[in-house]
């Protein structure tokens, strides 16, 4: 649709993907071709080779919106030519603590995704692609589900894509809750109904997948993004954002700001200009203590990290990821004790517990945690944490067990005086805090 | 098993190791002498998970430590498996396992055998950091009346979940739960019941899953193992008693690949605790004034001598089930030569002529059990694996599973493989049904439709899933030759082998499922009446049907019945009561003193197959070594020994000091048993069709054998060809086509062992749902069911995928014996009353555990634990 990026909010705002984001209707049909939806699936299938969109796609930088930031193209590249039946996979399982930018963009633009998915089923080769969308996103389904039925109304979708001979069949699927089918292997397994539990690899989703198809497995933010890559090509796409991260990214952002809500960004901006200037920062008189840069299972920055590049390359460097691109800050009257405590139970609730480290690792994590807060630990019994959370990173089947052991990890290293003084202080008091809640919640806005 | 890749070298601690490509690490490193722990990998469960990540180990080049279970080896690679980083993980993963693990070893029951004993202790840091409270279940409770669960020992490895998911492909066993919340159990806390479920016992790495015929029953210092095979069924599986002062008290796999892939079923499995039940006779017993009491040996053999000896020629022997290749040769010896009679059967009914066997027995034609992983295709015709070969079931699950074999079924009855394999598998192609006593005309139709290149046939799809396949293996069932067309029925199945091209195929083959444990040995040995031992020609004698009407007829006056109890098992019942009675002298010999052995003269005690000496022939030719592993209890004294001397009274002394020269004397007289000698047969067994320098052995068996008319012609001349039996007659008038099955669980297995007496089996009248609409029974109803004046009391059981206008009764019942009504058509089903204390138990159980299939019952609520058994659910 859009040709360029609109700027917005004094040039911080670069709105490639928002663009018509609030344009009332947009999620029907009629609207988005009005505004240009659906021109890049026209010239996709019309005038293009399945391979030479793959290499456009390479070409853009796009890497994956979805936590692991891999290059789409690349991954597409990996999956093998031939007759066999080949699948696409939408994670829309946003499930990551702290991400909704996913939401926002299925619900108001459906069809985009719609469209998105379609491009890249037909330069994977995939007859057959699945929206897997969290069951709780049962309003956004639905509307993804309306959409889908439009686009074969209008020959979109379905056997003979606009009177070519490229089918491609979309279906819709609703996840059960867990947080572990955003894992792609785990997700394929609950799309083909079994218990959602990740899958070991190799062989990779690429190679053996869905029903031991080759699979191309993509975010919804990455696949929303085919569609201009397609219209505008590559080289406009990497005159956004950085040399190893290009394009813009929409960023969730909540906590304790002012402003939370999704930002889209050029990325490479200073993550302070999102904090500050777009969200407005922590509340009146209070100031910034910590932040995850990248979902909840991103390792914990703090005031000094706030000047760096929001890119892929320059999280990393610092110790941390950029993930799904959601901002969690936490300002000075969080307790960073409370706020391990209860990143922890929300991955020892979703650990599958199909891998010993993950499955034992969470649970006494959080028995650990508990005792800090309650003023039943030692100073001995943050050594263990810390080396409970060495022991599980690197050592699972798949990335959920170290998605809890990174954040935790990072928060008992960096704010090891204030455990401690939490250690003392509950045990003076002898009022056990447990389940009192970190005033995280407090400022609210952040959904999912 | 797929071929061994090509040899390599990797380099483990730095040492060279030669290995095969493609091999799983922690296996080529066994090669190197380096020992990787793991829970969670075992390689008969299929692909390796990774669950419990004991098996971490560094390899140059790849930055994150690498699972060793599912890391193929490649030329070069060079390992690391004793590194700080490699140890402080395992250290770590150990410490992992035990924080929720209860370490009350001193009171678990797999303390001294646990692998996570041995682990925590070889490979973990011996100490803990753990001071939280662990997590806390409910035990131990029953997962099954046979295995008890004790899930806070559980530590995840996910094997019995595989087993049951992957293996036996019963999906009962699921992870319920999630997170360090998870355990094991089953759909609504339901029983878990399958055939096989017994080795979920066994793969358990810890003492979560314990046998509840076991439990507190032995250290593991004061047991010793003791190797045998198990003589239950055809499967003979190779097993491992666990023996504990003089006595077995468990039933472990002794992992055979060629012949059991390492699995038992629960028969075998829990079939132990009959070796010391307090109703098996240990002393020989004679008849006194109508009942049998205790005898001495000297007294029992010199009355079995006196009853014999005057019946010189007017002597017949029906050799069954367990029995040996030697004492059935030394029965066959003793009836052909000291007693001069030719009536010596080992079927319930005629056998099949010498011709005919020797063809089938060509080794052209065999095929290993082993080709079944490697087969393209698998055709099931006329046998339900899982009832009579159970063990054979497992294998052809394994091959459509694992290696995409296509799978195909042809019987009377449902089969539990007609549903095929679960989601990611191929499973069951197409499952057919022939109205019982009709496999001839359903393979003559088979042949025709693969000769004429399929076509028009109904048939074309079979035949032509058949013809394009790659190896085949048909897996065909003795049952099918019962009937008076088994000449025919053998000769249809010999067309059928060649217009498939089975002769010589590679990997392809007839795979015969015996009526009997020993089925291949007793008639190879010359336990049969038209064939002597190595199917020599041999004068004709009497089938066992022949042998009853002789007996009662008065034409002959002796019987010596070996493991065989013909009342219980074969047709008329009543016939054979009438045929005992008249019997001037019946000798019988067996385990227990069943129906027909109450009615003999003298009866023998004989050995169980962990008290044996002897061999056994499997059903694709492997001799294998039945072997002693506990004394012999009470008075009893090898059967064989017994045999000889009884047959030394007769005048004819076999000769044979010791039982390794008793088979000698069988390999002399087998010809192509020829150079097989005890020690050749080992503990693994050696089957006669792989013997260097074998005599070939179509000619002792076979191509150049007289044409079948010759031998078979005389006494029951109408061969069924002259009776056209096809659909057009089927069901005619409200009859229905009677067949029968053997179970499993019917027999006195059952009865004599108290861990398995749940599953007994009760006379069951199966039925198409439209048929039993149309009589007006329903599920579970108890009815009388008659034909020609004969009658019995069934309670009926609806499955959906019987053929219309058929009925099904279980063979080898202790009470209401189908053979009652063998043959007939089914005249008439009437309801009767309930017995008067109405508790008939099974009932709710067993119209509950089948639900699914269409029942019309509506089941009870499901009691905690249902005691009963039940057919899969995918029927």
């Amino acid at each position: 649709m859009p040709t360029s990026g609109e700027q917005r909010a004094g040039g911080l705002e670069t709105r490639v993907l928002f663009r018509h984001i609030d344009e009332p209707g947009l999620h029907t049909i009629a609207t988005y071709e009005q505004l240009g939806g659906y021109t890049a699936l026209k010239r996709a299938f019309r005038d293009c080779e399945p391979g030479e969109l793959v290499s456009e796609f390479e070409a853009s930088g796009l890497r994956g919106r979805g936590g692991a930031g891999f290059s789409m193209g690349k991954k597409a590249s990996f999956l093998p030519h031939g007759d066999m039946a080949k699948y696409l996979c939408c994670n829309a399982d946003e499930s990551e603590p702290g991400t909704f930018k996913d939401r926002e963009l299925m619900f108001k633009n459906p069809h985009g995704l719609v469209e998105g998915v379609a491009i890249g089923a037909m330069a994977a080769g995939a007859t057959r692609a699945f929206i897997y969308i969290r069951g709780e996103y049962a309003e956004v389904a639905d509307r993804l589900d309306a959409a889908v039925a439009e686009a074969y109304a209008a020959g979109y979708l379905g056997e003979g894509v606009l009177g070519t001979k490229i089918d491609v069949d979309l279906l819709v699927h609703r996840g059960a809750g867990a947080y572990i089918c955003g894992e792609e292997t785990a997700l394929l397994d609950s799309l083909e109904g079994k218990r959602g539990n990740p899958r070991l690899k190799p062989p990779f989703p690429a190679i053996q997948g869905l029903y031991d198809g080759p699979t191309l497995i993509n975010n919804v933010e990455t696949l929303m993004n085919l569609p201009n890559i397609v219209n505008n090509g590559p080289d406009w796409f990497k005159s956004f954002g950085t040399e190893q991260s290009t394009g813009t990214k929409v960023v969730s952002i909540s906590g304790c700001v002012r402003r939370p809500g999704n930002y889209e960004i050029e990325l490479g901006i200073p993550a302070r200009d999102i904090i500050y200037g777009l969200a407005g920062g922590p509340p009146e008189g209070r100031e910034l203590k910590a932040w995850y840069p990248g979902g909840s299972s991103a390792p914990v920055l703090g005031p000094e990290e706030l000047d760096l590049p929001y890119s892929f390359e320059a999280l990393a460097e610092a110790g941390s990821m950029l993930g799904s691109g959601a901002i969690i800050v936490a300002d000075d009257t969080v307790s960073i004790p409370h706020m391990a405590l209860r990143t922890a139970r929300f991955y020892r609730h979703e650990s599958c517990g199909k891998c010993t480290p993950c499955r034992e690792g969470t649970n006494w994590t959080v028995k650990m945690l508990e005792r800090v807060v309650a003023g039943e630990a030692t100073p001995m019994d943050l050594d263990i944490i810390a080396s409970v959370q060495e022991n599980i990173i690197g050592h699972c089947l798949c990335v959920l067990g170290d998605a809890m052991a990174m954040p935790v990890g990072s928060m008992v290293r960096r704010w090891r005086s204030e455990f401690e003084e939490t250690i003392a202080r509950a045990r003076e008091s002898g009022a056990a805090t447990l389940d009192v809640e970190p005033a995280l919640a407090a400022p609210a806005g952040a959904g999912a | 098993m797929s071929a061994p890749g090509k040899p390599i070298t990797i380099v483990i601690d730095g040492v060279e190791i030669a290995a095969s490509e493609g091999a799983m690490l922690v296996d080529a490193a066994k090669h190197g002498d380096v020992e990787i722990p793991v829970f969670c990998y075992e390689p008969k469960l299929g692909n390796p998970v990774g669950a419990c990540r004991m098996c971490l180990v560094e390899i140059e080049g790849i930055p994150k430590l690498q699972t060793a279970c599912s890391t193929p080896v490649r030329d070069g690679m060079v390992v690391y498996t004793q590194t700080d980083r490699v140890k402080e993980t395992q250290n770590a993963v150990v410490e992992f396992l035990l924080v929720n693990h209860p370490l009350d070893c001193p009171v678990c029951d797999k303390g001294g055998e646990c692998p996570l004993q041995d682990i925590s202790m070889g490979w973990g840091t011996g100490r803990s950091r753990v001071i939280e409270p662990k997590r806390h279940f409910e035990k131990p409770i029953p997962l099954s009346p046979l295995i008890r669960i004790d899930r806070e020992r559980c530590i995840m490895c996910y094997r019995c979940v595989r087993f049951s998911q992957e293996v036996a492909e019963d999906e009962q066993l699921q992870l319920l739960e999630r997170g360090d919340r998870s355990f094991v159990g089953t759909h609504e806390d339901r029983p878990y019941i399958g055939p096989f479920h017994g080795n979920i016992i066994e793969l358990c790495p810890v003492g979560a899953l314990t046998s509840q015929a076991y439990r507190f029953r032995a250290r593991p210092w004061d047991i010793e193992d003791a190797g045998s095979v198990c003589t239950l069924c055809p499967s003979q599986c190779n097993v491992k008693f666990t023996v504990r002062d003089e006595r077995v008290v468990r039933t472990l796999a002794r992992d055979n690949a060629d012949v059991d892939d390492g699995w038992l079923c629960d028969k075998g499995r829990f079939g132990f605790q009959m070796f010391s039940s307090p109703d098996r006779p240990l002393t020989p017993q004679v008849n006194v004034g109508g009942s049998l009491e205790p005898a001495g040996w000297e007294d029992a053999l010199e009355r079995a001598a006196d009853g014999l000896a005057p019946a010189i020629g007017r002597t017949a022997a029906i050799v069954g089930g367990g029995t040996s290749n030697e004492e059935g040769w030394l029965i066959q010896r003793l009836l052909r030569g000291a007693l001069r009679s030719h009536d010596v059967a080992s079927t319930p009914h005629r056998g099949l002529g010498r011709a005919a066997r020797g063809r089938l027995a060509a080794p052209e034609l065999a095929v290993a059990t082993a080709a079944i992983d490697d087969a393209g295709a698998i055709l099931v015709l006329g046998c339900d694996p899982m009832h009579e070969m159970p063990i054979v079931e497992l294998r052809i699950r394994k091959a459509v599973r694992r290696s995409g074999a296509k799978l195909l079924v042809a019987t009377e009855r449902p089969t539990a493989l007609d549903g095929g394999a679960a989601i990611g598998s191929a499973g069951c192609l197409e499952a057919r049904r022939y109205a019982p006593g009709e496999a001839r005309h359903f393979i003559e139709e088979l042949t025709e439709a693969i000769v004429s290149g399929g076509g028009h046939s109904d048939l074309a799809g079979f035949a032509d899933a058949l013809a394009d396949s790659g190896p085949l293996v048909v897996v065909w069932g003795e049952s099918m030759l019962a009937g008076d067309d088994r000449e025919e029925t053998a000769a249809a199945l010999l067309d059928l082998a060649g217009a498939l091209d089975l002769a010589g195929a590679d990997g392809g083959g007839l795979y015969e499922v015996p009526l009997a444990a020993n089925g291949r040995g007793l008639r190879e040995v010359g336990c049969a009446e038209s064939f002597g031992p190595g199917y020599a020609e041999a004068e004709r004698g009497r089938s066992a049907d022949e042998i009853r009407a002789a007996l009662e007829a008065g034409e002959i006056d002796a019987l010596i019945l070996a493991d065989a109890d013909p009342v219980r098992d074969f047709d008329d019942p009543d016939g054979w009561k009438r045929a005992l009675a008249a019997a001037r002298f019946v000798l019988s010999i067996s385990m227990f003193a069943g129906a027909s052995a109450k009615a003999s003269d003298v009866h023998l005690p004989a050995e169980g197959h962990a008290e044996k000496e002897g061999t056994v022939t499997h059903p694709d030719g492997r001799l294998q070594r039945v072997r002693p592993s506990v004394p012999r209890p009470g008075a009893l004294r090898p059967l064989w020994q017994a045999l000889s001397e009884l047959s030394a009274r007769l005048g004819d002394d076999p000769g044979a000091g010791t039982a390794g020269e008793l088979f000698d004397l069988v390999a002399a007289d087998v010809p192509f048993y020829a150079g097989i000698t005890v020690d050749a047969i080992g503990g693994t067994g050696t089957r006669w069709q792989e013997r260097p320098g074998r005599p070939a052995a179509s000619a002792s068996a076979g191509d150049d054998l007289a044409p079948a008319e010759e031998q078979d012609g005389g006494g029951r001349g109408a061969s069924a060809a002259g009776q056209p039996a096809g659909p057009a007659d089927f069901g005619q008038e409200g009859e229905l086509r009677l067949g029968t099955y053997k179970d499993l669980w019917a027999d006195y297995v059952a009865e004599e062992n108290p861990a398995l007496r749940f599953l007994a089996v009760a006379q069951t009248l199966e039925l198409n749902p439209a048929d039993a609409e149309r009589i007006g029974v329903t599920q579970g109803q108890r009815v009388e069911v008659g034909s020609g004046g004969r009658s019995l009391i069934a309670t009926v059981a609806l499955r959906e995928r019987m053929l219309e206008g058929t009925a099904f009764l279980a063979r080898g019942t202790a009470e209401e014996p189908a053979g009652a009504l063998a043959g007939a058509r089914i005249a008439s089903v009437a309801p009767v009353p309930e017995p008067e204390p109405k508790a008939d138990a099974g009932e709710g159980g067993e119209g509950g555990a089948d639900a699914g299939e269409g029942e019309a019952s509506a089941a009870p609520a499901a009691p905690a634990l249902i005691v009963t058994r039940r057919e899969p659910a995918s029927w």
